[in-house]
């Protein structure tokens, strides 16, 4: 639809054929799961392993044709991006996923909270860490403390809340 | 004494300001945890249960329902505003209503979420009240190859509403339905596609997955534009309040929205959510700005939560006169009805009618003091986007966060709502629709649970399919809803095009 | 006065902060049947002074596997850890073929059972048990169950009746449903043959008349229950549906004592007689090393018939 599709574009677009391999690895692990189970298709003749087997097939099909696309270089122009903001915001993801155990909610999402701004540009960690912190504490005070939602507690928590 | 007789009563009681107070107090709670993305209106349900329990019964009645109406809301907004639907019923509000949110016009797309589930919810649980013995003769008519037949058309209406692209709406729809497969087959016990891992067991959770997709794959995505001034969002735009316009536009689809949810409610394997996407396709075909789907139109919020609402009254049809409940969040409520001594049964209307009366005269208070309560919060909401970005994304991941930790505290779902937020970023990349992913999710698990169970009773006869005159008819709709537009595209393609291209100068 | 009646309730909701105390795991989404036991037991010990704020936690998936297992490895040594369970687990722990079992907590207690009850809509041709099972004799296929989730307690009742009648159990034509609810559904509106399922789940559908109960799967006639035993109709078929609560794994044995002794309270507690009476569940309190030898006894008998149906290898 928009005005670069006019132009003859005819480059392999190699992103979009790294995708039609991902389609194809999936289609290919469906299959090689679906093979794999007992057919208890019962009295209805449809098992277990039916859906999966057509699923894997239509995934199969669809890679096939968005290699071509692909190829064609008919895949539509991506927005440029600008690629430290997404790992920043994936960064704290995973931290908070590793923390929450172990510094409990507070500490892990207060970091995940700095890193996002980060991510959008409020750039003094040491600032925006410690808001963070003090942010999620509070709003697990209130979800965890007055409304019963079982939150990871952590020494913060416990230092507050004695019982946690 | 009448029906009515004993609704009016129900109502005398419940208008009395005490209990005026704790069905405020009911439905402020329940829309507090229920605005969490990921934390839906059972959880909601449950965690807050016993605080009714301290009350007398007429009392802890009240406050049930308003927590009851209060969760199932609380979602809408934050689906509004931020893009992140909360439960499954809510994601159809988040395609046209956050577009809205975008453009200024959060006010008006939160009031018409708010009236329209104050509507469907009132006229619905008139409906409840008065035909609830008649509804669920219909409703137990669907059996598995009904329901069948229904799903398809879902699939159909939905998956013809979305994305400008064939290949990459069916590559979206096609993974959500290879993700669909993930865990124990439910018919045989078998595990599949889950590796031997035993978190994977369940299958994928479909809140997790859609807050991941609509909400992480958006920030990131919003994180990751080099030029970030381009998109920005505008607050408020205009009134607040809804104009005469959006009031004109909305009021159709409200009450199409009520007499699609209600009788799906009613069905005990209907779903909220399919509700809302047949509301949303209505709505689709029957607009007079078809332009303005996909960019925030306002018919495709008013009619879906209208839907969403009138289901959760229809999920009361079978809960109380059969005692069935279809639901997590009616299995919890039935919970709380034996708290109260309320046995839902066939015998409850003729052995409890007090009881039942006052539960529906509560009901029709909760679902007012709703609108009391959000009406004039609605100004408070949208400044909630004007909050400058890093706080309001920073904010956004920690409650999209909260929700997930606080229904499933377990690193593996966490692991999943990362690598999922991922994904979506990439498919935003490359222009694949979100919603058709996370439909599939939705809907692939009960279509094939439903055709296998009725071929299996049919033992393996496919003509069974449509021997049903109902099943039959609704596959004959499906057909309908995907040859005619074909047809309709072949013969005025030229005509269209042109018209494409007169917007597009 | 809005201020007050907040304070008060929150002061009621939220206990206040003292003592170390019970947190119970609910292995289950909320609202079936063992996130209500556990919620039920946390009102009823609060209420009793047994625990100042016992806290419940859920924590689904795969027939309870998930949580028992995360249960057993956190848990270690922790006299305030508790989890609810039942006989829906010892099947799941076989299928799901699961790494930790019963065997790697303290089952301390069983708390309340349910039994299974056959039945078919009103309108059916079918009279009694007998002629069930005729029909399921002379052609299993034709006879379509509808019932809980696949190698479940409904499911294994199934096979357990095909068993008895002399049918292979293979051949059951078994529908299954993933909750009570909408199997009910199916059965009222004539969509099966059959329907398997805890009483509790059809009473009310019985007494209205739309049901008609063929036979329940408990050793002796039940007060209050038109029906025969399936012992009775020939059929050497026993099954009860219990749910149970176990402490950690790695308690001294006065660690167990003192959580027995807990329990125990609750159980013979008038509050939780209450809230049995009005829930409709069967007391069927059983402790000790008589639960124990229970607990082996259906452990073996439900591997063994699993095997048969062919959902264990």
């Amino acid at each position: 639809m928009s005005g670069n599709r006019h132009e003859p574009q005819r480059r392999r677009d190699m992103a979009a054929l790294a995708i039609a391999a991902g389609l194809l690895v999936a289609g290919a692990v469906m299959l090689w799961d679906s093979a794999r189970l007992a057919d208890l298709g019962g009295y209805s003749g449809v098992g277990p392993a039916s859906v999966p087997r057509v699923v894997g097939f239509a995934l199969i099909g669809l890679a096939v044709w968005t290699a071509i696309e692909a190829l064609r270089g008919d895949f539509p122009q991506r927005p440029a991006q600008n690629i430290p903001p997404v790992l920043w915001i994936v960064a704290g993801l995973a931290l908070q996923l590793v923390l929450l155990h172990l510094t409990g909610f507070s500490i892990a999402t207060g970091i995940l909270f700095a890193f996002t701004a980060r991510a959008f540009g409020k750039r003094n960690l040491a600032m925006t860490i410690p808001i963070g912190i003090v942010f999620a504490f509070a709003v697990w005070a209130v979800f965890s403390q007055l409304l019963m939602l079982h939150l990871p507690a952590g020494p913060l928590e416990h230092l507050v809340f004695p019982r946690g | 004494m009448s029906a009515f007789d004993f609704l009016l009563q129900g109502l005398g009681t419940a208008a009395d300001p005490m209990m005026l107070l704790y069905a405020l107090i009911g439905v402020t709670l329940g829309t507090a945890v229920g605005v969490l993305p990921g934390i839906g209106p059972a959880l909601t349900v449950a965690l807050l249960l016993p605080v009714t329990y301290r009350l007398d019964p007429a009392g802890s009645l009240i406050m049930f329902a308003g927590i009851y109406y209060g969760g199932m809301y609380g979602g809408s907004t934050t689906s509004i505003l931020l893009n992140t639907p909360g439960e499954s019923a809510s994601i159809i509000t988040a395609l046209e209503g956050n577009k809205m949110a975008r453009k200024g016009r959060g006010g008006p797309a939160l009031a018409t979420a708010a009236i329209g589930s104050f509507i469907a919810g009132l006229i619905a649980t008139l409906l409840l009240a008065f035909l609830a013995p008649w509804i669920v003769k219909v409703a137990l008519v669907f059996g598995p190859r009904e329901y069948f037949a229904l799903m398809v058309l879902a699939f159909v209406t939905v998956s013809a509403a979305f994305g400008d692209s064939a290949l990459r709406g069916l590559t979206s729809l096609f993974l959500g339905l290879a993700l669909a497969c993930v865990g124990i087959d439910q018919l045989t016990g078998q595990a599949r596609l889950s590796f031997g891992v035993p978190e994977l067991l369940d299958g994928i959770e479909v809140t997790t997955m859609a807050v991941a997709m609509f909400a992480l794959g958006e920030a990131l995505f919003i994180a990751g534009q080099r030029d970030q001034a381009e998109d920005e969002v505008t607050a408020v735009k205009g009134s607040v309040w809804m104009s005469r316009r959006d009031w004109a536009r909305s009021w159709k689809p409200w009450l199409r929205g009520t007499v699609i949810g209600f009788p799906i409610g009613a069905m005990p394997a209907g779903g909220a959510e399919i509700g809302t996407f047949l509301s949303y396709a209505t709505e689709k075909r029957l607009t007079r700005h078809p332009e303005e789907f996909g960019d925030g139109a306002i018919e495709g919020v008013a009619g879906p939560e209208a839907a969403n609402n009138a289901s959760a009254a229809g999920t009361l049809v079978p809960l109380l006169t059969l005692g069935l409940p279809t639901s997590a969040t009616a299995a919890i409520m039935l919970a709380g009805f034996q708290q109260f001594g309320l046995q839902p049964g066939p015998l409850l209307f003729a052995t409890n009618p007090t009881l039942v009366w006052g539960l529906i005269a509560s009901l029709l208070i909760a679902n007012a003091m709703l609108l009391v309560l959000n009406l004039p919060l609605i100004g408070l909401w949208v400044k909630l986007l004007t909050v400058p970005k890093p706080w309001l994304y920073a904010g956004i991941l920690l409650f999209a966060t909260l929700g997930t930790i606080g229904a499933n505290p377990s690193s593996f779902e966490l692991g999943m709502l990362l690598g999922f937020g991922v994904l979506g970023y990439v498919m935003r990349l490359f222009g694949y629709p979100i919603a058709p992913i996370v439909v599939g999710l939705i809907l692939g698990p009960m279509a094939e649970q439903q055709l296998r169970r009725a071929l299996a009773i049919s033992q393996g006869d496919w003509t069974t399919l449509v021997q049903s005159p109902i099943a039959a008819t609704l596959l004959a709709i499906a057909a309908l809803a995907l040859i005619v537009p074909l047809i309709l595209r072949a013969r005025g393609k030229g005509e269209m095009l042109s018209q494409l291209a007169g917007e597009e100068d | 006065m809005k201020q007050f009646v907040l304070a008060s309730l929150f002061a009621g909701a939220v206990a206040v902060p003292a003592m170390a105390d019970y947190t119970i795991i609910a292995p289950a989404n909320p609202g079936g049947g063992w996130d209500q036991t556990a919620r039920t037991m946390q009102t009823v010990m609060q209420e009793e002074g047994i625990s100042k704020s016992a806290q419940v936690q859920n924590v689904p998936g795969a027939g309870g596997t998930i949580g028992l297992a995360q249960f057993a490895s956190q848990n270690n040594g922790n006299p305030d850890a508790l989890i609810v369970g039942g006989y829906v687990m010892v099947g799941a722990i076989l299928t799901n073929n699961s790494p930790v079992s019963l065997k790697d907590v303290t089952p301390i207690a069983r708390l309340t059972g349910e039994y299974e009850a056959i039945v078919v809509p009103a309108a059916s041709s079918i009279q009694d048990i007998q002629g069930l099972v005729e029909a399921l004799k002379a052609d299993p296929g034709a006879v379509s169950w509808a019932g809980g989730s696949a190698g479940g307690t409904d499911h294994i009742a199934v096979g357990l009746i095909a068993k008895a009648a002399g049918v292979d159990p293979t051949k059951i034509n078994y529908i299954a449903y993933s909750g009570g609810g909408e199997a009910l559904a199916a059965i009222l509106g004539n969509q099966v043959t059959a329907g398997i399922s805890s009483l509790g789940e059809f009473e009310a559908q019985i007494q209205a008349g739309t049901l008609r109960l063929l036979a329940v799967s408990s050793p002796e006639r039940l007060e209050g229950v038109d029906a025969p035993t399936l012992q009775e109709a020939g059929l050497d078929v026993t099954l009860e549906n219990w749910r149970m609560v176990a402490a950690a794994p790695g308690l001294s044995d006065e660690q167990k004592a003192k959580v027995t002794a807990d329990i125990e309270k609750m159980a013979k507690s008038e509050n939780w007689q209450k809230q049995l009476a009005d829930k409709g569940w069967m007391d069927t309190w059983l402790a000790g090393p008589e639960f124990d030898a229970q607990l082996e006894k259906d452990i073996s008998a439900t591997e063994a018939i699993l095997k048969d149906i062919g959902l264990v290898k």
